[in-house]
């Protein structure tokens, strides 16, 4: 298992910014998404606002992986998703490309009740329209647990 | 069948859309049943979204943590809230979403049948469209609420 970071290599997280990129999501991948919500497809081309947790992630140049070693996760079993907070501002849609960005805006350490010290890192992405609009923005909330498993 | 085969298996009860306009404080939200948590669609989401965490299409991973769960994989958080979603889109339509915020102080398990509720806490108009914020959570019938949150929907844009 790896050691516990210092404090101040996670508060120096605050402000990461990923590379940032674009992302379209294609028909046959709101399909299947969709489809694991056990919902139908949505009309006019409406992706499964489902998708609003990967694509900012994917479309920042970012992933899950480094967002887990970022934070020095002891291992991909030691995050506790906290809370997802997710705006849409219009409709995401199937086959357009939409600019996105994404950073760290908050990262601390804390202690819960049982007094276990974990890290709690909040992410934000911002998926931008064509028409440069701000279309919805995903805030991302984990806690990364250390010396639990 | 496919297991992503959109057939909206997921069941809205007694829900039509379009009939929110008068709706007020204290009103249920009609509910969406996920019959069945299948793991089959947990490890097609985790392709989709590149989830390297075993806990989502390995059931000895989770077997093997000291939490008690058994031999079962668990639920990705996203498709928990994607099932409060289909409920929200049921009751107010497609693109009725506002905000969502969720989060998850149990898991959901394969095999486990889920129920997505809410209830209208409080309506107010913003831009001339009247919105309903909403108390929402998924509910196992003996484990209580597994994952709980908020929306924000609109009921009906006026021009």
């Amino acid at each position: 298992m790896r050691p516990i970071p210092a404090e101040s290599e996670i508060t120096a997280l605050v402000g990461h910014q990923f590379p940032g990129g674009t992302y379209k999501i294609e028909h046959w991948e709101n399909f299947l998404l969709t489809g694991c919500t056990g919902a139908q497809l949505l009309p006019n081309g409406i992706a499964h606002p489902v998708a609003l947790f990967h694509v900012p992630i994917m479309g920042s140049n970012t992933s899950i992986a480094e967002m887990f070693e970022l934070g020095q996760a002891e291992s991909d079993l030691s995050i506790i998703p906290e809370s997802y907070d997710w705006e849409m501002f219009e409709s995401i849609k199937e086959e357009v490309t939409y600019d996105i960005s994404g950073k760290i805006i908050a990262a601390e350490r804390r202690q819960n009740e049982q007094g276990q010290t974990y890290d709690w890192v909040q992410f934000c992405f911002e998926m931008t329209s064509p028409e440069n609009l701000l279309s919805a923005r995903s805030t991302i909330t984990w806690q990364y647990t250390r010396n639990t498993l | 069948m496919s297991d992503v085969e959109n057939s909206a298996e997921g069941s809205a009860i007694n829900c039509t859309v379009g009939d929110t306009h008068n709706c007020k404080v204290g009103d249920a939200i009609p509910e969406w049943v996920m019959e069945r948590v299948c793991p089959e669609r947990m490890r097609t989401m985790a392709a989709i979204l590149r989830d390297p965490n075993p806990l989502h299409w390995d059931r000895d991973a989770v077997a093997a943590l000291p939490l008690g769960l058994g031999a079962r994989t668990i639920n990705q958080g996203p498709l928990g809230l994607s099932y409060m979603i289909n409920m929200l889109h049921a009751w107010t339509g497609p693109e009725s979403v506002r905000r969502i915020v969720m989060r998850f102080p149990q898991v959901v398990l394969d095999e486990e049948r889920v129920v997505a509720k809410g209830v209208v806490i409080a309506t107010r108009e913003e831009r001339g469209t009247l919105l309903a914020d909403c108390d929402i959570w998924l509910e196992h019938a003996d484990r209580g609420r597994l994952l709980e949150g908020s929306a924000t929907v609109a009921l009906v844009t006026r021009s």
